[in-house]
């Protein structure tokens, strides 16, 4: 629930709910989850970063140099990336969004 | 949601925050509302003893005190009273001492962050099982509403958190200054309703219900404001509000994660972020609600209250490029952003 504080107010974070379970078109729990770290990986790749799913119940964030660290949910993925790389991850970064624009 | 999450939902209790400054009129709106047989099952919480005397079955004082996390993340604090206020209503009730109640007003201290108020019903464990977040209600004098924009950070704060603002003091102020706080109120936080205290009706119904979503386009500044305008945009420059449309469904999960890494970053300077979505896979939409690091559970309404389906949502920021927090959001969800902020 709040992403700088890592603390966790539901069971599922807010960001990790399956917003269109139920939905025609809903994706599985399991693919869901493989479409948010694909996601996220677009993002984390510019800092040197990689996530993947553990054990369907956290995420496994990696960095380039071997150091990793197990987050319960995709925000904490931020601040953890943040904490072990000593530098902000900000979305509002011209050169992550011009990136992504490109599609890279 | 499961169904006993579900069921918990449902017989949670709401707790409306009423908020304001000093003197803006808090304990005469309140008093107003209680008049409501709605309202007969109401308990109130204040948190300062005012001069107007509430003529109230239940009403509890608490003593204002944060416990502070290790963060130090000042919007994620638990509001020790409150917690301590919340549960002893619980155990009274269980006893028999008072009793049965279906709602919750807070009214809180003038200086009060609306931020732990909100972090208490949300994320204390106990809390947040008996009881719901209801709306922020803010009032805001029209007389003095510069000078309480001016001197504390907090009043910004709780005309941002508010989801509806009630104008007090209409009668005592220039009709060129209650202009002016109504279109600074508007530039400010145009996601919530604003109602005059002395010439609308307050409804208790529309104020207290929850899932409420408006997107007022900025009005022009009316030229009878004058100079008051001026003074009051001066303490609030900083503050700006955004609303974007999004014509496409969008991606729930691409924008869970570039929400939740604003906020990770953003997250003091991001005042409220509050709006409607038509998510893919979705026939019905999703109601948004964030004040600073705090995101209420995403809520699914059953029906979109307008002919306008699209995606809609309001920030409210502080310092923050607008043009390139759209950007950031078209690029991450892969979807066309629209400005609507201009009427």
């Amino acid at each position: 629930m709040c992403g700088l504080c890592g603390v966790f107010l539901t069971e599922t974070h807010w960001a990790d709910a399956n917003i269109a379970a139920g939905g025609s078109a809903a994706r599985t729990r399991r693919h869901e989850r493989l479409h948010r770290v694909a996601l996220a990986n677009r993002v984390l790749k510019h800092y040197g970063f990689s996530v993947r799913d553990w054990q369907g119940s956290a995420y496994l964030l990696r960095g380039q140099t071997g150091q990793t660290a197990v987050v319960p949910s995709i925000a904490a993925v931020w601040p953890a990336a943040e904490q072990l790389r000593k530098r902000m991850l900000d979305p509002l970064d011209e050169a992550l969004i011009e990136a992504l624009e490109r599609g890279e | 949601m499961n169904s006993s999450s579900v069921e918990a939902a449902t017989r949670a209790i709401p707790v409306t925050v009423l908020t304001g400054f000093l003197g803006s009129g808090k304990t005469t709106l309140l008093q107003r509302l209680l008049q409501s047989p709605k309202l007969a099952r109401t308990v109130v919480l204040i948190n300062e003893l005012g001069e107007i005397g509430l003529d109230h079955l239940l009403v509890e004082r608490v003593d204002e005190s944060l416990v502070l996390l290790q963060s130090g993340c000042i919007c994620c604090s638990i509001r020790d009273d409150l917690k301590t206020a919340l549960r002893e209503l619980l155990s009274r009730r269980e006893r028999g001492e008072i009793p049965e109640f279906d709602r919750v007003v807070i009214e809180t201290t003038g200086i009060a962050d609306p931020g732990p108020i909100l972090y208490t019903l949300l994320g204390e464990p106990v809390v947040r099982h008996h009881f719901q977040s209801g709306n922020v209600v803010t009032t805001v004098d029209a007389v003095n509403a510069s000078l309480h924009l001016s001197r504390n950070p907090e009043g910004v704060k709780q005309v941002a958190a508010a989801d509806w603002l009630v104008i007090t003091k209409t009668d005592l102020a220039d009709p060129a200054q209650v202009t002016a706080v109504r279109d600074e109120l508007g530039r400010i936080n145009p996601s919530a309703g604003t109602l005059d205290a002395l010439h609308d009706q307050i409804d208790p119904d529309s104020l207290l219900a929850p899932g409420r979503f408006e997107s007022k386009p900025h009005l022009a500044m009316q030229a009878t404001a004058g100079g008051y305008l001026g003074e009051l945009r001066r303490h609030s420059d900083q503050v700006a509000s955004l609303s974007i449309a999004l014509d496409e469904p969008l991606d729930w999960t691409a924008f869970g994660i570039w929400l939740s890494m604003l906020l990770n970053r953003h997250g003091d300077n991001v005042l409220r972020v509050k709006g409607i979505l038509q998510v893919q896979g979705m026939a019905t939409p999703v109601f948004i609600n964030a004040v600073q690091h705090i995101v209420h559970p995403p809520q699914h309404l059953e029906r979109w209250p307008t002919a306008d389906h699209r995606s809609r949502i309001v920030f409210i920021t502080r310092g923050i490029d607008h043009a390139r927090l759209r950007r950031s959001l078209a690029a991450f969800s892969n979807a066309r952003v629209t400005d609507e902020s201009a009427a």
